[in-house]
């Protein structure tokens, strides 16, 4: 039964004054919890405290939060390994509309940019257009993507250019249907992406494949992305 | 420049040149080491004397300049997003490598 200290990010725009670090104590941790779990104990205590979430088992995405430094899921952070302090932050480079909350705006702006969704130019086929277990597998590793925000949050060059580079999960999700054999706009996608910003912003920094969540590698997708382009044009 | 130098085509000249200027340096640094100690002008100017070392240095200070100017303009864009402050550090960079780019020029030629 463990005592953690908690540094948690506090800002209500409505009251205006700076942001500031509020202190909560919470005893009776035990081993196993969640930072979500200690959250929710903390909105017990101070119902003020705003925070998202949802699913709580590392699904939808919705809890990419910055703690100890780190941009992750609160609902699949164990407080056992965070030590007896913990400091939490809404993800950095996006606005806070209150507390832990961020506007992602931009965020899905990037995201609907791509076009992530099949397209295709043929005429509807009868049956479902089939896909080889090879072609299949081109897709691991790219489609688990939750679009939680801790890769394009964690990426100094989206923290720079949020309205123009693309960003690590968009460039993720522009790759995921790059690969894919069933869509059709592949010159399309690689047309659109070629500018000095929406793609060419990412120096391979590689913050975004640290932080994933779900063990994704979106520079090594961009890098891929890269190659497509190269071959197109040689 | 930047209009014709941008997005795939300039981050393909940064690799380029990356790699030219890797293998000309493993080159220059192997010729350094076969010269006898201590090394005098001379060695350097008869090196020079031979077309082969000639062009693969001027190559060399061409794909230093191309290297310093996609390197340094995507600094600017990522940092400098007022437009004019943007044109005039762009333009001062373009001076600048312009007058090293000369100033090999007229050191090569004296050499040469």
């Amino acid at each position: 039964m463990a005592t953690v200290k908690f540094s948690i990010y506090r800002y209500n725009p409505e009251q205006g004054g700076a942001p500031v670090m509020q202190q909560y104590t919470l005893d009776q941790i035990e081993p196993g919890m969640m930072v979500l779990d200690a959250l929710k104990r903390i909105k017990v205590l101070d119902e003020s405290l705003s925070f998202r979430y949802s699913c709580g088992e590392g699904v939808c995405g919705s809890d990419g939060l910055n703690i100890n430094g780190i941009n992750r899921l609160s609902c699949i952070t164990q407080l056992d390994g965070l030590g007896g302090r913990v400091e939490i932050r809404p993800l950095p480079g996006l606005p806070v509309i209150r507390d832990l909350v961020i506007d992602l705006s931009l965020f899905y702006q990037q995201y609907r940019a791509v076009k992530p969704y099949l397209v295709r130019t043929d005429p509807e086929p009868e049956v479902e257009v089939l896909q080889s277990p090879q072609q299949r597998g081109k897709l691991d590793g790219l489609y688990e993507c939750v679009l939680c925000g801790c890769c394009s949050t964690a990426c100094p060059s989206f923290w720079w250019n949020p309205d123009k580079f693309r960003g690590p999960a968009a460039l993720l999700q522009s790759y995921r249907f790059l690969a894919d054999s069933r869509d059709q706009i592949t010159e399309q996608r690689l047309d659109e992406l070629e500018d000095s910003y929406k793609l060419f912003r990412c120096h391979s920094i590689m913050n975004c494949a640290q932080v994933c969540p779900k063990g994704l590698n979106p520079t090594e997708a961009i890098g891929r992305i890269k190659q497509m382009m190269l071959g197109k044009m040689i | 420049m930047s209009r014709q130098l941008s997005g795939l085509k300039a981050w393909l000249w940064q690799r380029l040149t990356a790699v030219y200027m890797a293998l000309f340096t493993g080159y220059f640094l192997l010729t350094l080491a076969t010269l006898p100690a201590p090394l005098h002008y001379y060695h350097w100017h008869d090196w020079l004397s031979a077309t082969g070392p000639a062009v693969a240095l001027a190559l060399f200070y061409v794909a230093l300049l191309l290297h310093a100017w996609v390197g340094i303009r995507d600094v600017v864009l990522d940092y400098v997003h007022n437009a004019a402050l943007r044109a005039a550090l762009l333009g001062l960079l373009v001076i600048a490598l312009f007058a090293a780019g000369l100033w090999v020029v007229k050191i090569l030629l004296m050499v040469v």
